[in-house]
């Protein structure tokens, strides 16, 4: 074993213990320079020219005559809040904890103003070293409260963009089901192009939620470590059931469920943003945009059923399949309409990503085995561009 | 950032910015008149919805305070008589930079005449001679352009006379003091807007030979603006520097008793300014040129580096506010109040 890796041929427990030592000894060497650093500073005489400071502003919450925001120092060093300026006028303020706020640390910040309802405000925070971070709030309203009604109002919301549309989506199954074998092909070739829409929308958002989060929190190695770990977790996963044995229409079956999955993962960040959005005032929630997330999520059933359309799947395991591709809107919404958070966004994005591009990746297995007797490029073709088309035509409907 | 400075709930200002004047007459109370108290009537805990700063700013580390400025009138360092029976005024001026506190907790690197801003006020009879010993301690270049009447050489401007003042260099400005007026003095090294934004600039009174008619209180007020992040726009506005400073100090006299202020405006990247008094009337003379009034008015408005003098007297004691009547300005620190005793 030794000499087949290549080791000195010592005893073990002699070679455990230098392995140990020699593993160590980086660690206490890089110990000793950063003591020598911290304690000379290591002849850098840098010092940036001017102050660096930096404050995200994580949120803005209204009540009748009081406006709270919440921040972030998000920049290297502690940092001082001096003054708020609300529209032009220099406003006297609280702020909890302190207005010494450490790095990575949060605050509050409290305004007695008398704001209006439907109003626009922009707020000025000025730091001790004269530097302006602004937080803007577009429409002002009382912000709502997790009490029994608003969590209702975002219950229905996750209902009506997510588990509404995918159940009717899955009322095609009788009639698909009729089909011949190309279209079959066909119908998968199109949950590839819904999904790989889907996915790139996911990414998008992904990396937009990323360029606000609080930069230490790093957004885009968020984006890369959700989506990559997503990615292949769902794919270690696949290849274990493989393994394990089974047939054709159980491999269809589970790729069937992780579309479920893939799109229930895209649903909680559609419901996330939606919700956050609600909560700032920054959608409109009219009958007309619900309407278009029944009809492009509507899309979104049919993808679920594609794989499985030959199989006679038991009807509680298709509700099931519904179930996980809807129903997490419903929790995405509750969670951005009352604890909205960049970061959390950009992870819950980022694993929407790497689900749903993994879901692609099974799908084009199976279009391949089913595909390997007789090559039918058109179809695919097609099918993949009238997947993303419906959703980018659909998409018309709501953006 | 001032160590002294704690942001605490009850540190709020307590000035009432937008008192119940009707309130105020019983309120003002004939309490000793000693400059640095806060404003007889309060408007409470802070939680009336005023706008205002959190705390207040140290003056004496600035090493200046905005009520001392309203009557501080230099005459001249050193006063003396010309052979041909000409009065000399002989001014130092120094100039240099430093940082100002000018909200509390924001700190502004100013560049200033005397380690102040505005600078000081000139005064002078028409007809005297003028020597301005200037002395450049800033580490930028920097001139002192006077408005009045006087030689090329004596104008301040790069490429007039001596041109820039570098660091370290010094320069006498020499001429007579003519016409009589309210006037101004600024540098005007370019960027200009930047180096009268900075705070280089400051009154300058030439009066009519005998003095104008005598009153009870003379008052210089410099109407300005602070950039304190150097986007060009004003964040906040002010008489004599400080936002906000005489709300929380209210200037006091006595009902009846005849009042002349010299109104300066040195806004920059803002048009105009303008001043508003509340529950009065005042006699206005632009640019202070003329002995008669032009205007009996309670608003009047100033572009850039226009001025004038205003008289007035209150019939009725109370706490009334004065501020620029372009409103933003006055929410963004130019207002304050004069507190009329009985």
């Amino acid at each position: 074993m030794t000499e087949q890796t290549g080791m000195p041929p010592e005893k073990p427990r002699a070679s455990a213990l230098r392995m140990a030592l020699l593993l160590i000894l980086p660690v206490i060497v890089l110990a000793g320079v950063i003591v020598l650093f911290v304690q000379t500073g290591g002849g850098l005489t840098l010092r940036p020219p001017a102050p660096v400071e930096d404050l995200t502003v994580l949120g803005t919450r209204l009540e009748r005559g009081h406006i709270a925001i919440d921040v972030r120092n998000s920049g290297p060093e502690t940092l001082t809040v001096s003054q708020i300026v609300i529209n032009d006028a220099v406003w006297p303020f609280e702020i909890e904890p302190s207005p010494m706020i450490p790095r990575l640390g949060r605050a509050t910040i409290h305004l007695d103003y008398g704001w209006s309802q439907g109003e626009a405000y922009a707020i000025r925070i000025f730091t001790s070293n004269a530097i302006a971070f602004d937080a803007v709030i577009p429409v002002a309203f009382v912000t709502p409260k997790p009490r029994a009604a608003t969590f209702l109002n975002f219950t229905l919301i996750g209902l009506y963009v997510g588990v509404i549309p995918i159940f009717l989506g899955l009322f095609w199954f009788p009639a698909l089901r009729q089909l011949g074998r190309r279209w079959f092909t066909f119908l998968m070739a199109v949950t590839a192009g819904l999904l790989v829409f889907l996915g790139i929308d996911t990414f998008t958002e992904a990396l937009e939620k990323a360029a606000s989060a609080p930069s230490p929190f790093q957004g885009v190695g968020i984006v890369g470590i959700g989506a990559v770990a997503t990615f292949l977790l769902l794919d270690a996963i696949g290849q274990r059931q493989t393994q394990t044995g089974r047939g054709d229409e159980d491999r269809r079956m589970q790729v069937a469920l992780l579309i479920a999955v893939g799109i229930g993962l895209h649903n909680l960040g559609e419901g996330l943003a939606i919700g956050a959005a609600y909560g700032v005032g920054e959608i409109a929630l009219g009958a007309f945009l619900v309407v278009g997330f029944i009809i492009q999520n509507i899309t979104e059933g049919l993808g679920i059923i594609a794989p499985v359309l030959r199989d006679r799947p038991s009807v509680g395991r298709l509700a099931l399949m519904g179930a996980i591709g809807g129903g997490p809107a419903i929790l995405g919404a509750w969670i951005g309409g009352f604890i909205p958070s960049l970061t959390l966004a950009v992870l819950f994005f980022a694993i929407g990503t790497g689900a749903i591009f993994e879901v692609v990746y099974e799908i084009a297995k199976l279009i391949q085995r089913d595909t390997a007797k007789e090559p039918m490029p058109i179809v695919i073709f097609s099918g993949v561009l009238v997947g993303m088309l419906m959703l980018w035509v659909t998409g018309l409907l709501i953006k | 950032m001032s160590a002294n400075n704690s942001l605490s709930r009850r540190n709020f200002v307590r000035a009432s910015l937008l008192s119940v004047v009707g309130a105020a007459g019983a309120a003002a109370t004939g309490e000793a008149a000693g400059s640095g108290r806060a404003p007889a009537l309060q408007a409470g805990d802070g939680h009336e919805g005023m706008p205002g700063p959190v705390g207040e700013v140290d003056h004496t580390r600035n090493g200046f305070n905005p009520t001392d400025i309203l009557t501080d009138f230099n005459w001249g360092d050193r006063i003396s008589v010309l052979e041909n029976g000409q009065t000399l005024r002989e001014y130092d001026v120094f100039a240099g930079d430093k940082t100002i506190e000018v909200m509390p907790g924001i700190e502004f690197a100013a560049w200033t005449y005397n380690g102040r801003v505005p600078g000081p006020t000139f005064r002078a009879e028409e007809g005297d001679r003028v020597r301005i010993h200037f002395i450049n301690g800033s580490s930028h270049p920097h001139t002192m352009h006077f408005h009045g009447i006087h030689t090329y050489e004596m104008d301040g401007v790069p490429g007039a006379g001596p041109g820039l003042i570098e660091p370290g260099e010094s320069f006498t400005y020499e001429f007579d003091a003519e016409p009589f007026g309210l006037h101004l003095y600024h540098c005007h090294a370019f960027p200009l807007a930047r180096h009268v934004a900075k705070g280089l600039y400051g009154a300058f009174i030439i009066d009519p030979p005998g003095g104008r008619p005598p009153v009870d209180r003379e008052y210089i007020m410099v109407m300005n603006g602070i950039d304190v992040d150097y986007d060009d726009v004003n964040d906040f506005y002010a008489v004599n520097t400080i936002p906000f400073h005489f709300a929380l100090h209210p200037i006091q006299f006595h009902v009846g008793e005849t009042v002349r202020v010299y109104l300066v405006n040195i806004l920059e990247f803002d048009l105009i300014n303008s001043f508003h008094l509340h529950a009065n009337f005042f006699q206005y003379y632009p640019t202070g040129t003329s002995l008669t009034p032009i205007e009996y008015t309670d608003t009047i408005i100033q572009g850039q580096a226009q001025r004038g003098i205003l008289e007035f007297k209150y019939k009725y004691p109370g706490l009334y506010m004065f501020h620029a009547h372009v409103t933003e300005f006055a929410e963004l620190g130019w207002t304050g109040h004069f507190e009329v005793l009985p």
